[in-house]
């Protein structure tokens, strides 16, 4: 299990997570919502250990990792998919396929395996193998990126913002992915702006803002919370059978 | 036609050790930011250290590229962890002035230990040549020039095939996605720092038979190889071998068909004339104009 306990970090002195609180059950999707600068990743930031916390702590299971440098994380089982492009754009596809196993690389039977069972997962991988990752669309660079970390074996995946300038075709095969991922077991933790995409993907769904957690829930009762609703989805609930919204709020704050 | 050949082929030589010079340049550049001006400086170093070498023990200058380039590379890293490390994140412009101070220290140091004189190794091949039919093939040049594919190869090897250059190389097109697979960035850019460092290991050596030397003369080749890897196109290694070789054969050419005086000129005027046409260099990157690197 993957959990923050009253989380303060920021950049430069000003606190951009105010004390959050969260917690990823083990083969759970969480999907973290909110506005532009509610800290969703800074979150993501934060687990990854690629900024380090001024107070709380991040656990894993027994083990707190807020302590430990990004590698030392990334070698417990936690990959980060970032916001921004993350591949190597000159390199090929396997070349930033392979980067991801470097932490095993010197166990090369372990690197070979992996490798195939991201192929078979990924078949683009495999399809686009000597092209230049620079060169490839949007969507398949979120794939691959998606793929690198998979050579890890992740225990826990942390994706920013995976939709973002994606077509609908595209946004379908990262959806279905991360559907695969979650089958497999993976614990997954997004940020999204897209708050139907992110919670209709999602067992779980929180709510940020202002750098605090403000609501919690399973991501139906989020998506139907009228707060929600009026905040981001234009007044009516966000469904996927296109009902109107049932004003019960379910989702809670956090404890 | 045996002139044009015996100048090509002269220029092929002479381009491929300005290769091995600026490819060290090149490397630090495209993986750090760092703009190494100090480079020169090393060149200049390492070619008084073999001299010396030679001029006390005999031992063959170029040769002596075996003790001085992994002495360069330790030199490298040693500066790299006490140093420059502290400007790592800092702008570009910082680290010029860094290794700028770095350059003036090491002229000031030569000019007490070793004098303000010209020098130059003068190995028993010194005015030999190989010849091929008509064409004669300078033995300084030739040795200079096997060395520069032996270590550029070496190089490339090291980059494309091993774990330590692949973590270069994504060092250099992405800090921050290399740290996400645990690239370690202070590990890998000290690495890179004192690969290319160890260069003007071999440079250096080669530096001392082929070219006359004084402590202020790295100002020349400082110059010379910042127009190599602009013209090649910044931080990429294909390109600072491709500007080398272009800039080569242009003097060589110059000074065959024109003048030696002038050779100095066309070699700055080769790169103005095509960075007119390709600002980015001969082997800058174009990819995908929204990928974020």
């Amino acid at each position: 299990m993957l959990r923050l306990r009253r989380v303060v970090a920021g950049y430069g002195g000003s606190a951009v997570l105010q004390g959050v609180d969260l917690t990823c059950e083990p083969g759970s999707i969480t999907c973290v919502v909110g506005p532009n600068g509610a800290g969703k990743s800074t979150v993501l930031r934060v687990v990854s250990g690629l900024l380090r916390v001024t107070e709380g702590e991040v656990t894993m299971g027994e083990e707190t990792i807020s302590s430990f440098p990004p590698d030392e994380i990334l070698r417990r089982g936690v990959t980060q998919v970032p916001q921004s492009h993350a591949l190597f754009p000159s390199m090929t596809v396997r070349e930033n396929v392979l980067m991801g196993g470097f932490l095993i690389r010197r166990d090369k039977s372990l690197l070979a395996s992996r490798m195939a069972a991201v192929e078979a997962l990924v078949p683009l991988v495999a399809e686009r193998s000597n092209d230049r990752a620079g060169n490839l669309s949007g969507g398949q660079r979120r794939m691959v990126e998606i793929a690198r970390c998979l050579m890890l074996a992740p225990k826990v995946m942390l994706l920013d913002e995976p939709s973002l300038g994606l077509d609908p075709r595209s946004l379908a095969a990262v959806a279905e992915l991360i559907n695969r991922l979650h089958d497999d077991g993976v614990t997954v933790l997004l940020v999204e702006q897209n708050v139907r995409l992110g919670l209709g993907l999602a067992t779980h769904g929180v709510v940020m803002e202002g750098g605090k957690v403000r609501l919690t829930g399973s991501a139906r009762e989020v998506m139907d919370h009228p707060e929600i609703a009026s905040l981001y989805l234009g007044g009516t609930r966000a469904t996927t059978a296109g009902t109107t919204a049932d004003p019960a709020a379910r989702a809670h704050p956090p404890a | 036609m045996t002139e044009l050949l015996q100048a090509l082929i002269l220029g092929l030589l002479i381009g491929g050790v300005y290769a091995l010079m600026a490819s060290g340049l090149s490397l630090i550049f495209g993986v750090m930011n760092i703009i190494n001006v100090a480079q020169g400086a090393f060149l200049i170093l390492v070619a008084m250290f073999t001299w010396w070498l030679w001029k006390s023990t005999g031992v063959d200058p170029i040769l002596a590229s075996v003790v001085t380039t992994p002495l360069m590379f330790g030199f490298g890293w040693v500066l790299y962890r006490t140093v420059i490390s502290r400007i790592r994140g800092s702008s570009t412009s910082m680290s010029v002035l860094l290794t700028f101070g770095l350059a003036l220290t090491i002229e000031g140091a030569l000019n007490v230990t070793a004098g303000n004189k010209f020098r130059s190794a003068t190995p028993s091949y010194f005015e030999e040549s190989y010849h091929l039919g008509s064409i004669s093939l300078p033995k300084p040049q030739v040795y200079g020039f096997v060395a520069a594919v032996l270590v550029l190869s070496a190089l490339y090897v090291v980059l494309a095939h091993t774990w330590a250059g692949r973590a270069i190389r994504a060092s250099a097109q992405n800090p921050s996605g290399a740290a996400l697979v645990g690239v370690g960035a202070t590990s890998t850019a000290a690495l890179a720092f004192a690969l290319g460092t160890s260069t003007a290991g071999v440079g250096g050596s080669v530096l001392s038979v082929l070219y006359p030397f004084f402590p202020a003369s790295h100002y020349d080749w400082i110059s010379r190889l910042l127009g190599i890897i602009v013209l090649g196109g910044m931080g990429s290694l294909p390109g600072a071998l491709a500007g080398a070789l272009v800039l080569g054969l242009a003097e060589t050419l110059t000074a065959t068909y024109w003048s030696l005086r002038w050779s100095t000129l066309v070699f700055y005027l080769v790169i103005l004339v095509v960075l007119l046409f390709r600002p980015q260099g001969i082997f800058g990157t174009r990819l995908r104009e929204d990928v974020v690197a």
